[in-house]
C-alpha cells in the first residue's frame, strides 16, 4: 500500500483545520494558524519534555507519595511501596489500578514516546498505521496517569482530622504530577506528520 | 529567462551543506529538561545534606522503639529519628543509631542526655499518657553551648526530673535519715509546689543520707543561705488548746514526702548551684535550730558525768556562756575500771557544737574548735548540768566558767570524741533546790504516810485507851484526894519518915522506868550493830536475820518496852496509893510538902527518861535507813525485798507510834500522869 503524503505532494497541511497550502505558505487561509513544515526539528522539543519528565520520574518513586499519620504512628509510602502494601493488605484490585496508573502507564508512556520519535524516517510507509495508533492512544491514555497525583491531592483534602489520622502529599506527588505533565506534553510536541515521513521518495512513484 | 541550466552546463557546482553546527540547531526547549535536572539533583542534594549526624545511644531495653518511625525529641519538637536499633558489642544494652537534624546535632556534646518517654503511673499522676497513642519516643536534653560533639552515650533508666538544669537551682539537702521522701516528692513554699526532690543517696559515711532538690525558676530565687528547709512528709496531728488539729500539706507530700522551705532570718546571701542545706524534721526543729546551715559536721564533744543526770535526753541544749551553742546528741552509759579495778559506770553524753554560736567563723572544722575549747579549759571552763525555767524544770548542759576547779584538761584521744571535764551541777542553785523539793514532794509515799499515821494515832488511842492508862488518871484521882485526907491528918500529926520512904519508893519507881529505858537504848544499840553486822554478812543470811531482829524489835516494842510502861506506872501510883494509906493510917502531914517535890522530882526523872525517847526514834530511824540502804542495794523487787520493806514500813509506823508518844510525854510529862 503506497501513501502519498502532502509533503510527497508539495503541500504542507495546516494542523488546525487540515486544509493543505502549497509548501512555503506562512498562514493558513481559511483559519490564520501559522503553518509549520513537517521536520525534524520538532523532535527535539518531543525529546527535550521526554527527557524532564524522566528526570522527574527518577524521584516520584524514590520518594515517599503518601505520609499518613494515625494515632498508632506514621506511614510514608512510596508509590511502589503502597502497592506492596495494598497488595499485603489484600486489596489486589486497588493495588492493580495504582500499579496500572502510577507504574504501567507512565513507563509504557516512556517506551512508547521514545519509539515513535526514534522510528521518525524509519518506517515503512505501509508500517505506519499502528505507528498513529499508537501515539492516539499515547495522547489518550497520558492524563489517567495522573490518577494517583488525584488521589493524593483528595486524600490529603479529606482526611485531616487532626492525631486521628492525617494525610499529606510526599515529594513524590509533585515531582510525579510534573512528570505525567511533562511526558504529556512531549506526546503533544510529537508531531504525527512525522509519522509519514519515511523514506518516501525512495518508494515513490 | 535566457540562461537555462540546460543549456549553459555550467561547472559542477560544487555544493556542500551549509556548517550547520549542532548548537544552531538546538531548540531553547533543552533548557526544560536542563532545569528538570538541575531541580531533581538539586533537591536530591539538599536531602543529602541535611541529611544530619548519625548518634548512638545504649538503652537497657528497646519498648515501643521501631526503626524509622520512633522520633528523637528535644523540648517536644522532632529533631530527629530513630534509624536502626542493634546491640551494643557485649549485648548487655540496646544501641539504637538516630539520624539528628543538622541544625542542632553540634550542640549534642558529651553532657547531652537522653531518655526514653513513656506513659508514667505515680504518686503525682499520671504523666506523658500521649506516648500511649503516639508511641514511646526519645528525649534528649543538651544546653546551647556546643563543646565538641560527640556521638555515643548512655540513655538515661528514667526521665530526669529536671531535664534543664538551668531553669532553676539545684541545692543539696543533708538529714539524719530520708524519712519518707520517694525521688521526685515536690518541694513546697508556702504550699506551693516549686521543684522536686531527686538522687536520693546515703552519704560517703553513712551516717545520713543526701538529697538534691531542684527549685524551679523563679522560686529559686527565694534560696538564701539563711534559707532552712523541713521535711512534711505524712501526717502532723496536733492537740492543742482549739483541739486536735491534722495538717496535710498534700496528697503528694502524703504518699511521697515533701520538703517545704523558708527564710525565717534575714540576712542571708544569695546561694550557688549545689549550695548545701540541712535538712530538719519539723518546720519548729527547722526555726528553732541553732546550727543553722552549717556545711561541717557540727564539732562533737563527749561530756563524762560521774552522777546519774536525769532529764537529759537527746536535743537538750548546750549553752556556752549563756548562749546556746549546740545541743545533746546522743546520751549513753560508759563502764570504766579504775585503778584499783572497780567497775564504775559514767554517762557520757555527747554534745554537739556550733563553731558559729562559739564565736568562730562559719565552717570552721572540728579541730579549730577543739583548739578553741582546749583554751577556754585551762582557763576554767568546765561542762555541767543546770536548771533553766522559774521551776528549774528544764535541764541543759551548760559549758561556763566554774571558779575554784581543780585543773584539767581535754582529754583529745577519747573515743569517739575527745571530752570537755565536767563538774558538779549547781546545788545551790535556787532552781535545783526547788526542783529537789518538788521530786520530794513527789517521791512521798502520801498513801502510806497516811496510812501510818492513822496507824500510829490507832496505836496511841488503844494505849491510851487500854485499862492500865486509863486507871492512870482515876488512881491519881484517888491518889490526890487520899494525899488531901492525908494533909488533913497530917495536921494532926507527923509520919516524916514515912513521908520519906515514900519518896524514896517513888524516886526508886522512876529509876526503874530510866533502867528499863536505858535497856531499851542497849537493845536498840545492839540493833545498830546488828544491822551494820547484817550489812556486811553475806546475803543470803540477811533475809533470816533481818526477819528475826525485826521480829525482835518488833516483840520488844510491842510488849517489853511500850505495853509495860503504862502498867510500871500504875504500878508504881499503886504502890503511892498503898504508901498513901499507909501515910494516912501513919499520919505524916508535916512532911507532905516534901513528900510533893519528891513527887515532882520523881515526875521529873520520868520526863528525862522520856527525853530519850527521841533519841531512841532517831536511833530506830537510822536504823531503818540502814537497813533501807540494804535492800536498795539488793535490788528491786524481790520478795524479800519486798517482805523487809513491809517490815519497815511496820517498824516505821512503830516508831511512829513511839515517837509520838515520846513527844506527848515530852511536851507535857504531868499530862501523862494526870491524863491530859
Amino acid at each position: 500500500m503506497t501513501v502519498l503524503t502532502a509533503r510527497d505532494a508539495g503541500l504542507v497541511g495546516c494542523t488546525r483545520c487540515g486544509r493543505v497550502w502549497p509548501e512555503g505558505t506562512a498562514e493558513c487561509g481559511r483559519c490564520g494558524a501559522r503553518l509549520h513544515p513537517v521536520d525534524g526539528r520538532g523532535l527535539q522539543r518531543v525529546w527535550a519534555w521526554w527527557l524532564a519528565g524522566l528526570i522527574f520520574y527518577i524521584p516520584a518513586n524514590l520518594t515517599p507519595m503518601l505520609r499518613t499519620a494515625t494515632l498508632t504512628g506514621h506511614q510514608e509510602n512510596t508509590i511502589l511501596g503502597g502497592v506492596v502494601e495494598l497488595v499485603a493488605h489484600g486489596s489486589y484490585f486497588v493495588a492493580a489500578i495504582v500499579f496500572l496508573a502510577s507504574i504501567v502507564i507512565p513507563i509504557s508512556k516512556f517506551l512508547a514516546i521514545a519509539y515513535l520519535a526514534l522510528s521518525v524516517g524509519n518506517e515503512r510507509r505501509a508500517g505506519a498505521h499502528p505507528h498513529l495508533h499508537l501515539y492516539e492512544v499515547v495522547e489518550f491514555i497520558g492524563r489517567w496517569s495522573m490518577i494517583d497525583v488525584f488521589v493524593v491531592a483528595i486524600l490529603s483534602a479529606l482526611v485531616q482530622l487532626g492525631t486521628v489520622a492525617s494525610i499529606h502529599p510526599g515529594p513524590a506527588a509533585a515531582s510525579f504530577a510534573l512528570s505525567v505533565a511533562l511526558t504529556m506534553l512531549s506526546a503533544q510536541s510529537f508531531d504525527p506528520r512525522l509519522i509519514w515521513r519515511g523514506p518516501a521518495r525512495t518508494t515513490g512513484p | 529567462m535566457t540562461d537555462t541550466p540546460e543549456q549553459n552546463a555550467p561547472a559542477e557546482l560544487v555544493t556542500s551543506p551549509a556548517p550547520n553546527p549542532i548548537w544552531t540547531r538546538l531548540s531553547v526547549i533543552w533548557l526544560v529538561p536542563l532545569l528538570a535536572l538541575a531541580i531533581t539533583l538539586g533537591v536530591a542534594w539538599k536531602s543529602y545534606a541535611d541529611r544530619g549526624v548519625l548518634i548512638e545511644i545504649d538503652f537497657a531495653d528497646a519498648t515501643g522503639l521501631h526503626p524509622g518511625e520512633t522520633p528523637l525529641k528535644f523540648r517536644e519538637v522532632e529533631v530527629g529519628k530513630v534509624e536502626t536499633v542493634g546491640f551494643s558489642p557485649d549485648l548487655k544494652s540496646v544501641r539504637v543509631k538516630i539520624r539528628v537534624d543538622k541544625d542542632v546535632a553540634h550542640f549534642i556534646d558529651s553532657e547531652a542526655r537522653f531518655w526514653l518517654v513513656r506513659p508514667q503511673v505515680s504518686a503525682q499522676g499520671i504523666s506523658r499518657l500521649d506516648t500511649v497513642l503516639s508511641g514511646t519516643f526519645v528525649e534528649g536534653y543538651w544546653d546551647a553551648e556546643p563543646k565538641g560533639e560527640a556521638k555515643l552515650f548512655n540513655g538515661l533508666d528514667k526521665p530526669p526530673i529536671t531535664p534543664d538544669p538551668t531553669k532553676g537551682t539545684r541545692v543539696e539537702l543533708r538529714a539524719e535519715d530520708a524519712g519518707g521522701l520517694v525521688e521526685g516528692a515536690p518541694v513546697l513554699f508556702r504550699g506551693v509546689t516549686v521543684g522536686r526532690i531527686q538522687n536520693l543517696r546515703l552519704n560517703a559515711s553513712d551516717s545520713g543520707v543526701i538529697v538534691d532538690a531542684f527549685i524551679d525558676a523563679p522560686h529559686d530565687k527565694r534560696l538564701t543561705t539563711a534559707t532552712r528547709f523541713w521535711d512534711t512528709s505524712g501526717v502532723s496531728v496536733s492537740l492543742g488548746p482549739s483541739g486536735v488539729s491534722l495538717d496535710v500539706r498534700s496528697l503528694a507530700s502524703l504518699v511521697q514526702g515533701g520538703i517545704e522551705f523558708d527564710t525565717f532570718a534575714t540576712g542571708g546571701s544569695f546561694i550557688q548551684n549545689g549550695f548545701p542545706f540541712r535538712l530538719y524534721p519539723t518546720v519548729e526543729a527547722a526555726r528553732g535550730s541553732i546550727f543553722g546551715n552549717d556545711i561541717a559536721e557540727p564539732a562533737r564533744y563527749t561530756l563524762l558525768f560521774d552522777d546519774a543526770v536525769q532529764g537529759i535526753e537527746r536535743g537538750t541544749k548546750v549553752q556556752f556562756r549563756g548562749v546556746e551553742a549546740g545541743e545533746v546528741s546522743d546520751i549513753s552509759i560508759k563502764v570504766e575500771t579504775d585503778a584499783q579495778g572497780n567497775r564504775f559506770a559514767q554517762q557520757q553524753i555527747v554534745i554537739a557544737l556550733s563553731p558559729e554560736r562559739l564565736g568562730l567563723a562559719r565552717g570552721s572544722d572540728a579541730q579549730s574548735v577543739t583548739d578553741f575549747l582546749e583554751g577556754e579549759v585551762a582557763t576554767g571552763l568546765r561542762a555541767r548540768v543546770a536548771g533553766v525555767g522559774i521551776l528549774g524544770t528544764t535541764l541543759i548542759i551548760e559549758l561556763t566558767d566554774v571558779p575554784d576547779v581543780p585543773n584539767a584538761t581535754m582529754n583529745l584521744t577519747n573515743q569517739p570524741y575527745p571530752t570537755i571535764p565536767t563538774t558538779r551541777p549547781k546545788d545551790n542553785d535556787l532552781a535545783t533546790s526547788a526542783q529537789g523539793v518538788f521530786k520530794r514532794i513527789d517521791a512521798l509515799p502520801i498513801e502510806e504516810l497516811m496510812n501510818s499515821a492513822i496507824r500510829a494515832l490507832d496505836g496511841v488511842a488503844a494505849v491510851a485507851e487500854s485499862e492500865e492508862t486509863r486507871a492512870v488518871p482515876g488512881e491519881l484521882a484517888g491518889l490526890l484526894e487520899q494525899l488531901r485526907t492525908l494533909t488533913e491528918e497530917l495536921n494532926k500529926g507527923g509520919a516524916a519518915e514515912k513521908t520519906l520512904a515514900a519518896i524514896d519508893g517513888v524516886t526508886e519507881a522512876a529509876s526503874s522506868v530510866l533502867v528499863e529505858f536505858d535497856g531499851l537504848n542497849e537493845t536498840l544499840d545492839s540493833l545498830d550493830k546488828a544491822a551494820q553486822a547484817a550489812a556486811e554478812i553475806p546475803m543470803a543470811d540477811i533475809g533470816a536475820k533481818v526477819d528475826g531482829i525485826l521480829g525482835d524489835i518488833r516483840a520488844m516494842l510491842g510488849s517489853e518496852g511500850a505495853d509495860r510502861l503504862p502498867k510500871a506506872l500504875s504500878a508504881t501510883l499503886e504502890q503511892s496509893a498503898a504508901l498513901l494509906e499507909e501515910l494516912r493510917a501513919g499520919g505524916a502531914a508535916e512532911k507532905l510538902n516534901a513528900t510533893l517535890v519528891a513527887a515532882q522530882d520523881a515526875a521529873s526523872a520520868i520526863g528525862d527518861a522520856s527525853d530519850r525517847l527521841p533519841a531512841l526514834t532517831a536511833k530506830l530511824e537510822s536504823l531503818v535507813t540502814t537497813a533501807e540502804k540494804l535492800v536498795a542495794s539488793y535490788g528491786e523487787r524481790s520478795a524479800f525485798n519486798a517482805e523487809v520493806l513491809d517490815t519497815m514500813r511496820e517498824m516505821r509506823r512503830a516508831t511512829a507510834a513511839f515517837g509520838s508518844l515520846a513527844r506527848m510525854i515530852e511536851r507535857n510529862p504531868r499530862a501523862f500522869i494526870l491524863g491530859r
